[in-house]
């Protein structure tokens, strides 16, 4: 998994510095400087080609759209990850408080509905035992 | 006698009177109801309104399904093994600047993409032309990028504006010098004085710390000279103990 971006990954290295030593001979162009910028424009079409050869092999990724958004906002996207992280804990707690408070009630209001009803639940009791666990 | 035995029980072989049959249904044969409905009958007696009138024991019980293996009580943090993960992002501060990600990127990557037209979203929203085959440039199309000499003007110097901005943070730290070969080439003379001045303090400082050595070192001498010296001897000739 991590081969296959590890190839686009040098790869689009190496296109964003041709296109960073690009940036630096058009900012104070010199004559002499023409032969090369032609051949960093013909090396960017070489390494646009290379990372378009790369498309094949990763076919199968997905990004949440949210990263996106983080990314365009100029935030580091391992926010996105960090924030996810934090929801996910807080609903996971949030459910956990409910099913324990589910299971006091249920406990709770066996012995409440025995003080008041104590046949009925020997009879609820004798029912559900043949069942399996109450 | 026999003829008791060898009669069938009406109960058990008519398939009327199954308990399936009948006794889920009516509230004259009161069974045990394992389905977990309601039992209720609805009585619709002319000339008064219909009323539901609920029947048998219990309701409600229900077979309790089994427990899954992963519920919501369950620490999914500690089940998918994420407890790395969250210590990494959760324990420490994640800086929030997108540099901070990509550190060895180019250029201001921290402003929103909307501002220059380099948004991801818009990659989606408007997709580009993909599919076609790009060639080498010829030596007529080259002649479209031939381009006057100078510097640009300063609205579009953005490369030099980067560097200045680049290098105001270098400044604050010394040590993150994984920027791009030119800037290493232009903090190359920074960083030469910079390892260049620790050195000479070092020297400095044990210059000061030999110095202080060699001030005990003639004290110490002074001491002998005058422990030797005749006036420290006693007229026995024992030295006084000082």
């Amino acid at each position: 998994m991590a081969e296959k971006f590890e190839a686009l990954e040098q790869q689009l290295e190496l296109f964003i510095e041709n296109t960073r030593q690009m940036g630096i001979i058009v900012s104070d162009f010199q004559p002499q400087g023409q032969n090369v910028l032609n051949q960093k424009i013909q090396t960017m079409v070489t390494e646009m080609n290379e990372i378009d050869k790369l498309r094949t092999q990763i076919q199968d990724v997905h990004v949440p759209m949210e990263v996106f958004d983080y990314i365009d906002q100029g935030q580091n996207p391992n926010l996105y990850t960090k924030n996810c992280l934090e929801k996910a804990l807080a609903k996971n707690e949030r459910v956990k408080g409910k099913t324990d408070n589910l299971k006091r009630f249920k406990a709770m209001l066996l012995v409440e509905l025995s003080k008041v009803f104590p046949s009925e639940m020997e009879m609820y009791r004798a029912l559900k035992q043949g069942r399996g666990p109450t | 006698m026999a003829e008791l035995i060898r009669r069938p029980e009406p109960m058990q072989s008519s398939p009327r009177s199954s308990p399936r049959d009948r006794g889920s249904r009516s509230p004259a044969y009161p069974r045990q109801d394992s389905s977990g409905t309601l039992k209720t009958t609805i009585s619709l007696v002319p000339g008064k309104t219909p009323s539901v009138i609920h029947t048998g024991s219990f309701y409600l019980v229900k077979d309790i399904p089994d427990e899954a293996e992963i519920t919501g009580s369950t620490n999914l943090l500690n089940y998918y093994n994420l407890e790395h993960s969250y210590n990494r992002f959760l324990n420490k501060k994640v800086k929030e600047e997108l540099s901070a990600f990509l550190p060895h990127l180019p250029g201001n990557i921290d402003s929103p993409g909307i501002q220059d037209n380099s948004s991801l979203r818009s990659l989606i929203e408007k997709i580009p032309i993909v599919n076609k085959e790009m060639n080498q440039l010829s030596g007529s199309a080259l002649s479209g990028f031939r381009l006057h000499p100078g510097p640009l003007p300063e609205q579009y110097q953005t490369m030099n504006q980067m560097m200045q901005k680049k290098r105001k943070h270098k400044k604050k730290n010394k040590d993150s010098d994984k920027g791009s070969a030119l800037q290493v080439a232009q903090t190359d003379s920074t960083a030469d004085n910079s390892l260049k001045e620790p050195e000479e303090k070092k020297i400095k400082r044990a210059k000061r710390d030999d110095e202080p050595k060699d001030k005990k070192k003639k004290k110490k001498d002074k001491k002998k000279k005058k422990k030797h010296s005749p006036d420290t001897t006693t007229a026995n000739g024992t030295e006084i103990a000082t």
